[in-house]
């Protein structure tokens, strides 16, 4: 433990050494916000279910933007083979990386809790809701975030890691969509359906959203997020070869 | 002590080491050398546990690299080719972090910091951003970083790359003030570098040893004879007739002469001292004796001609 808490406190320290990271958080709050306020005026309902509904799309592009410097920035510098040489597991490297990356999400979700807050003083929110949405948040961020870090231990260059993480976070996202999935069925049936209920992520994320706490939901997320670690786990020993 | 032990290792359809053998008794300090692209820096990366022979076994103090590689890398300091320097972070924060990720905390850390910012001379750059230091401080900056945690196996690749000639010389006489305690490896394709710090070599090429040795066997091994030069003032055809005519010499030749003065190379075996047979024969006819001197081969000409040996050697075995 004291090992993946040395990298995770050097990990998340780099995320605030940059201007980067203030830059990402400030876009990630106003954007969200604004995206949820000109509706939310609109409206006039005190709940947050835009707020939530709307970030499965964004966070394809914001969370593979945390992790795409994860590995691939050690690996240009030259730091992956100090990591690599130290006395710790590969594995153990990976989580500091994950949970610092996860850390510095959390802190920009937190930015978000004005919301809530004005909420609960302007109406009468489902707290349920509002609880499972951030719940479904997490783990929805959890799960791409696994995904980003898997694809920027694939690649040398930050960019190309943003962009295969971004594609790979959009294809979960596709495979939730019932629009893709029908017309993968007219191609060979049943797959489009067999394809949404073990990838696609739609459905898992909507129930959290209304505060259905259901297992299901949970051990998709968490099961595949721990198949993405998995596999740049064994990415990582299988490098050596 | 490092023990390699018929290493291999194919990288696609490239051999970057072939069959490679070697040890290092505690204490030894090792010159690695040979041309950029021969192996050395993929060896380095072998014995320090970042890549897995295709062949072949290595072990770091009895402790095998592929059954136990957390105890082997516990106990080496190793600096990769590509100094891996954090260069968003301070000196003291990225000498910090290694020391906490190599185990260290406490009063040993604090104890460590100091003694590795003294010995490398970083006190005056300590709290500054390493991406502001200059590629002297940066390179002091990763031998602090393997030298850490006091580890007993020092693995350093090209230690002295791009540095200028005073900060080579520092970087030597680090290395040699470490040499009692610690078994060392260090690569270079500079050859000069190697003899002030070692004698003991293996050269590398094209993925193979081609020698393993002291510096004087392998100058032996290579060049076959020992080399003087000797100047006299005398007409230079009498002068060859009456070094050839000394016991012991097995050539001749004239380096260069002027008017009434030549100057000669003479070769005579190995363990042989021809000097005061040459010196009286120069005497005995009453010529003046302008110089006499031994003169050891370059490190450069022992390895162009044992990489030439060790490329014959080869064609006859395959034909």
């Amino acid at each position: 433990m004291g090992n993946v808490s040395t990298i995770f406190r050097r990990e998340f320290a780099a995320y605030f050494n940059s201007p980067i990271a203030y830059i990402f958080i400030i876009v990630f709050i106003v954007l969200n916000c604004g995206l949820f306020m000109t509706p939310f005026f609109l409206q006039g309902n005190a709940d947050m279910r835009d707020f939530f509904g709307n970030l499965p799309l964004f966070l394809i592009f914001f969370i593979p933007a945390v992790t795409m410097r994860l590995w691939a920035e050690d690996k240009r510098n030259g730091t992956f083979e100090l990591l690599m040489t130290l006395p710790m597991t590969g594995q153990q490297v990976m989580l500091g990386k994950y949970l610092a990356a996860m850390a510095f999400y959390v802190v920009a979700l937190l930015g978000t809790l004005p919301i809530p807050i004005m909420l609960a003083m302007l109406g009468n929110p489902d707290l349920g809701a509002v609880f499972g949405g951030y719940l479904g948040a997490l783990l929805l961020g959890g799960l791409y975030m696994a995904v980003g870090i898997f694809a920027s231990g694939l690649l040398r260059d930050q960019i190309s890691a943003f962009i295969l993480g971004m594609l790979a976070c959009f294809l979960l996202f596709l495979l939730g969509i019932p629009a893709v999935t029908a017309t993968i069925d007219g191609w060979l049936g049943g797959l489009g359906a067999f394809l949404q209920d073990t990838l696609g992520l739609m459905s898992h994320y909507q129930a959290l959203q209304r505060g259905v706490l259901q297992l299901g939901d949970l051990a998709y997320f968490l099961g595949l997020t721990a198949v993405f670690l998995t596999l740049n786990a064994l990415w990582l020993e299988g490098r050596k070869f | 002590m490092i023990e390699v032990r018929g290493v291999t290792k194919r990288f696609g359809p490239t051999t970057a080491l072939d069959d490679v053998s070697f040890r290092l008794e505690q204490g030894e300090i090792l010159g690695f050398l040979g041309p950029n692209g021969a192996g050395k820096s993929t060896a380095m990366k072998i014995i320090t546990t970042f890549l897995a022979p295709d062949a072949g076994s290595v072990t770091v103090d009895g402790i095998d690299v592929a059954e136990r590689p957390l105890d082997v890398r516990g106990r080496i300091g190793y600096l990769p080719e590509n100094n891996p320097l954090y260069v968003d972070m301070l000196v003291r924060e990225y000498l910090d972090f290694v020391g906490r990720a190599r185990g260290l905390g406490g009063a040993r850390l604090k104890q460590r910091l100091d003694w590795v910012v003294d010995a490398c001379g970083l006190g005056s750059v300590y709290g500054k951003a390493i991406h502001e230091l200059s590629k002297g401080y940066k390179q002091r900056t990763g031998l602090a970083q393997a030298l850490i945690h006091d580890p007993d196996v020092l693995i350093l690749d090209e230690p002295t790359s791009g540095l200028d000639p005073l900060q080579i010389i520092g970087i030597r006489d680090l290395i040699q003030g470490l040499a009692d305690e610690k078994t060392i490896i260090f690569s270079t394709h500079i050859l000069q570098e190697v003899a002030p710090v070692t004698d003991r070599v293996v050269i590398i090429n094209g993925g193979r040893i081609i020698a393993d040795g002291r510096i004087g066997e392998l100058e032996r091994r290579a060049m076959g004879s020992n080399r003087l030069y000797v100047g006299v003032r005398a007409a230079a055809d009498e002068a060859e007739a009456a070094l050839s005519a000394v016991d012991g010499v097995e050539s001749v030749s004239l380096a260069d002469g002027t008017d009434g003065a030549a100057r000669f190379e003479v070769r005579a075996p190995f363990g042989t001292d021809v000097r005061s047979a040459l010196s009286g024969a120069v005497r005995a006819r009453g010529w003046e004796l302008l110089e006499l001197h031994e003169s050891p081969y370059s490190l450069e000409a022992t390895f162009i001609a044992l990489t030439r040996q060790a490329r014959d050697a080869r064609e006859v075995v395959h034909g």
